[in-house]
């Protein structure tokens, strides 16, 4: 059994990463295609793991009424896989699946607009986190607010509603300091990836390991 | 016609570098023999603290792996599977200091059997296996908008004395480090997507920074192939690092490294 379990996965696991790695370096018109075939069968054990999925969260739902018979474990229950059918139901029965109008109905005025009210939540999360850890103790930090700010009240519809400029100030800010602070940033992480390097070769980089 | 790919030399030679110190490394720790030791990280010590505290306070501890941290067939597996170690560790530390853990699982439902194993295999390898309470392994659906809605009316119902964040995080953890904030826990965390890493950084009290996550995950998994692949990786780095060292010197020198060496 264990080698049914352990063993005989590990084999062949080896053996396609093998191809996979032997098609890299020397490429072939027939390693081209097992590769192809290997790839397909990524789909088809995405699809397992899903139905696996479904079938453990069942399980697990079942298991929880079963030990705790109340009503609101009921109408959890209910709730999550009256959904679930809701949403398999129209994407398979209708015409067009997931493009069909019933489905798209359900994706933008259920799913959509929950999504965004989570989003909308981070926008308070976010601020509330930035107000712990930045003070303004410089010019440099000033100018991070002020930016911030500006571009933050930009992408919230009701104030470009009412100050228009805020969309052509936001798009400048967006596009002339943060693309040179990104370009200053990678540049900085670009000399400290070779500082890293040369303290590697010339062995003085403390790492992960203890120091002995 | 039958022919080695222009310019992957160097990346064959990484692939050799790195399956020798695979070899080496994975057989001394089958053979049981020493391997490097990681250096002590400050927010794993911080986990056993947070712990004391949600039982000094009377609050529950919190564990997750993030909304998406239970991929168990993408590119970020490695990360579920330090979620996974780390499930554990929380687990063994809750059984220890007698704690109640209460886990927000990941959205994927296929990996709910190896979440639960491990939480199971935590509180037993302490020797209270009675301490794994089914209604504690919290599932909360497929899409991160309902796993943040779960996660933080647990805070808000039951209280949070530390909550343990590592593992895979989008644009949940803002919303889930935080809201613990609010509701007077601690947060220790990290997650190897480093687009993410600011929140971290920015809302736990002890914070995991990229791959400390994986170092980390070894070290409390006490597995000596997880070690081993830490020191892997360190090998492969220091490898990946020197070259672009080396690199650099050649550019400034003029010499070209495709012509000399002809690949």
């Amino acid at each position: 059994m264990s080698f049914v379990k352990r063993d005989l996965p590990l084999i062949i696991l080896s053996a396609c990463g093998l191809m996979l790695l032997l098609n890299f370096f020397v490429p072939t018109d027939i390693g081209n295609v097992v590769k192809a075939e290997l790839t397909t069968w990524t789909v088809i054990i995405g699809c397992i793991g899903t139905f696996l999925g479904i079938y453990y969260m069942t399980i697990s739902q079942w298991r929880l009424l079963q030990q705790t018979k109340t009503t609101i474990q009921y109408f959890y229950f209910a709730t999550i896989f009256g959904f679930m059918f809701l949403w398999l139901a129209v994407g398979l029965y209708f015409p067009g699946g997931v493009t069909s109008p019933q489905y798209l109905w359900l994706q933008n005025n259920l799913y959509r607009n929950q999504s965004g009210m989570v989003y909308g939540v981070m926008f308070f999360t976010l601020s509330s986190s930035a107000y712990r850890t930045f003070t303004i103790r410089s010019i440099e930090s000033f100018a991070l607010l002020v930016g911030g700010v500006i571009y933050m009240l930009r992408q919230i519809p009701i104030f470009p509603a009412i100050w228009p400029g805020l969309l052509p100030l936001g798009e400048w800010i967006l596009l002339v300091p943060n693309v040179g602070g990104g370009r200053g940033a990678v540049i900085c992480a670009a000399l400290a990836a070779l500082v890293v390097g040369i303290r590697t070769l010339s062995g003085r980089e403390a790492t992960m390991m203890e120091v002995q | 016609m039958i022919a080695f790919r222009t310019g992957a030399v160097w990346d064959l030679v990484l692939l050799l570098v790195l399956s020798a110190t695979s070899y080496y490394y994975m057989n001394k720790a089958l053979k049981g023999e020493e391997l490097p030791k990681i250096r002590t990280l400050a927010a794993i010590e911080a986990m056993e603290e947070g712990v004391g505290r949600s039982v000094e306070a009377d609050k529950p501890v919190h564990f997750a792996m993030g909304a998406s941290g239970g991929q168990l067939y993408s590119t970020l597996v490695s990360m579920t599977l330090t979620g996974l170690a780390m499930a554990n560790y929380v687990a063994r530390l809750c059984a220890k200091l007698n704690a109640r853990l209460i886990v927000h699982m990941p959205g994927q439902a296929e990996s709910i059997p190896a979440v639960e194993g491990q939480v199971r295999e935590g509180y037993l390898r302490e020797g209270k296996p009675e301490m794994f309470i089914r209604e504690d392994m919290r599932y909360y659906g497929r899409q991160a908008s309902s796993w943040t809605q779960g996660v933080t009316s647990s805070y808000a119902e039951e209280g949070v004395g530390v909550n343990i964040s590592v593992g895979i995080f989008y644009s949940d953890c803002p919303i889930s480090l935080e809201l613990a904030k609010f509701h007077g826990g601690m947060n220790i965390g990290g997650t190897g997507r480093w687009i993410m890493a600011y929140a971290f950084a920015m809302m736990c009290d002890y914070v995991l920074l990229g791959e400390e996550i994986y170092a980390g995950a070894a070290q409390v998994s006490e597995n000596p192939l997880m070690l081993s692949g830490i020191a892997i990786e360190e090998i492969g780095k220091a490898f990946v690092y020197g070259m672009i060292a080396l690199g650099l010197i050649l550019s400034v020198l003029g010499v070209s490294a495709a012509t000399t060496f002809g690949f």
